[in-house]
């Protein structure tokens, strides 16, 4: 019994990686800090952990698809993450297969339903 | 927060970015410092609370580097791998090799052919010993050899990453007028060789005995001169007397070791395309010709054979009368002329299997 549940908790979270970097990026069209944006989702119902988004964040940064800055202003210094131009296209872009990818598993999983 | 809390957090900061680059260290010091206090803000819960919900600071560095941690990947794996055989086989059998021979004639001759029986034991021991710290020098070769082959690979693998990601740049460049269904990098099921006929393949084993055996004999040429020698006890010691003329040896060798080097150029290149083609063909063509050239040179232009060879041998044969007859029709030339047809033999019946299979059965 553990380990099928073992199985089924690996088998969501390698469903749950591949959708992450959409979930993020939807999020970023607006400046961000980190844990606004663990929030944000959380409410929305897409759980992160945060140890998980904060490394993401910066790959994603690396790869050109968000940019940072810090905001001192504040009470504590944060750093906030927001959409590139470029971001926007890939997020565009993967907004489009996302589509392609939910309606052709939809329709596989009906079709197996009857 | 409780100065037991700002201590807490400072000790699980420093464990995550200890395990990081320089570079990035500060950076993510001040992120993990935002995020830690911004959950027990906005959450209500403890320091400890927080920091077990980040988990084990050495997980949570290693997402922060997103690059593999594996040393060799699975793309170069499957090569690493028969390196690794090759390598380990062709420097642990020539040094066993060497040592223990080595041991067993200068140790054991005295016993097996002088009939020494006042000392065998000691001479058991000595050779014991000998083919001991053989299995030891062969063990420590063995390790070197992995090491080394090891970092080769994981250089390639390092520098693959970059090449890979250079090449993806400039394909992007040179590629943008071109239309999406285009652009597919890399593999095309296109591109997929044939099947070759069984016939055609070359057995992999085939190549890895060939290439071991003559890296031993390279080994033995090197190293171990006078290991093709006639040995004969003398008194307490043993005399070698050598086959080859080793005082001109550092002239000859070179020689040796070319033609053996054709021959592993030719074995790897079999080795590594797998199958009768023209690869193969001009491969064999090249290295056979090479390789029967350099005998000819050697056997034919050089003081190949130790002219005093017959002569000390006869010396201390005095007695033996069959033996010095047969001695008697020593000569050099001749040996010279024999060796050259057995080597001429060897070449043009592989030279002319490789001819017969490729135009059989290879892709051309």
């Amino acid at each position: 019994m553990g380990e099928e549940k073992d199985l089924l908790a690996g088998l969501v979270l390698e469903l749950r990686r591949g959708t992450l970097i959409l979930s993020v990026l939807s999020q970023m069209a607006e400046a961000k800090y980190g844990y606004a944006l663990v929030q944000s989702l959380e409410e929305k119902g897409v759980e992160i952990d945060p140890n998980t988004l904060y490394p993401l964040l910066r790959r994603l940064e690396k790869q050109g698809l968000l940019a940072s800055r810090w905001d001192t202003g504040g009470s504590k210094p944060r750093k906030y993450y927001q959409r590139t131009a470029y971001g926007n296209d890939i997020y565009e872009e993967l907004k489009k297969q996302w589509r392609q990818i939910s309606a052709g598993i939809e329709a596989l999983m009906e079709e197996e339903e009857g | 927060m409780t100065e037991k809390d700002q201590e807490l957090m400072k000790r699980y900061i420093y464990q995550v970015v200890r395990r990081l680059p320089q570079e990035q260290k500060e950076e993510v010091s001040l992120e993990l410092q935002e995020l830690i206090t911004d959950m027990i803000e906005e959450k209500g819960i403890s320091m400890e609370e927080a920091l077990a919900k980040l988990g084990d600071p050495a997980r949570l560095a290693e997402r922060y580097q997103d690059a593999s941690h594996c040393l060799i990947g699975p793309e170069y794996y499957d090569t690493y791998r028969w390196f690794v055989k090759i390598v380990l086989l062709c420097s642990m059998i020539p040094v066993f090799l060497t040592g223990s021979l080595d041991a067993v004639l200068t140790g054991g001759t005295r016993v097996w052919m002088l009939g020494d029986s006042l000392m065998p034991e000691a001479a058991a021991v000595s050779v014991i010993f000998g083919v001991f710290g053989a299995a030891l020098e062969a063990l420590a070769a063995g390790l070197t050899a992995f090491g080394a082959v090891t970092f080769v690979f994981v250089i390639l693998e390092r520098q693959k990453v970059k090449l890979e990601k250079k090449a993806e740049k400039e394909w992007k460049v040179g590629d943008l007028e071109e239309s999406p269904a285009r652009r597919v990098p890399g593999f095309a099921p296109g591109v997929l060789p044939s099947v070759p006929s069984p016939k055609a393949r070359i057995s992999r084993g085939d190549c890895i005995v060939e290439i071991v055996f003559t890296v031993i004999f390279g080994v033995l040429l090197v190293f171990a001169p006078h290991f093709f020698s006639a040995v004969l006890p003398d008194g307490d010691t043993v005399t070698f007397i050598p086959l080859f003329n080793l005082e001109q040896w550092s002239v000859l060798l070179p020689f040796f070791v070319l033609s053996l080097f054709a021959g592993l150029v030719d074995d790897a290149v079999r080795l590594a395309v797998g199958v009768y083609g023209k690869a193969v063909l001009v491969s064999s063509l090249i290295c056979n010709g090479v390789s029967l050239a350099l005998s000819v040179i050697l056997l034919k232009a050089l003081p190949f054979w130790n002219p005093n060879f017959a002569a000390d041998l006869g010396a201390r044969l005095s007695g033996d009368e069959e033996l010095l007859g047969l001695l008697a029709h020593w000569d050099g030339g001749l040996a010279s002329n024999l060796l050259l047809a057995v080597i001429l033999f060897a070449v043009l019946l592989d030279t002319g299997t490789v001819v017969y299979k490729t135009l059989r059965y290879g892709a051309l």
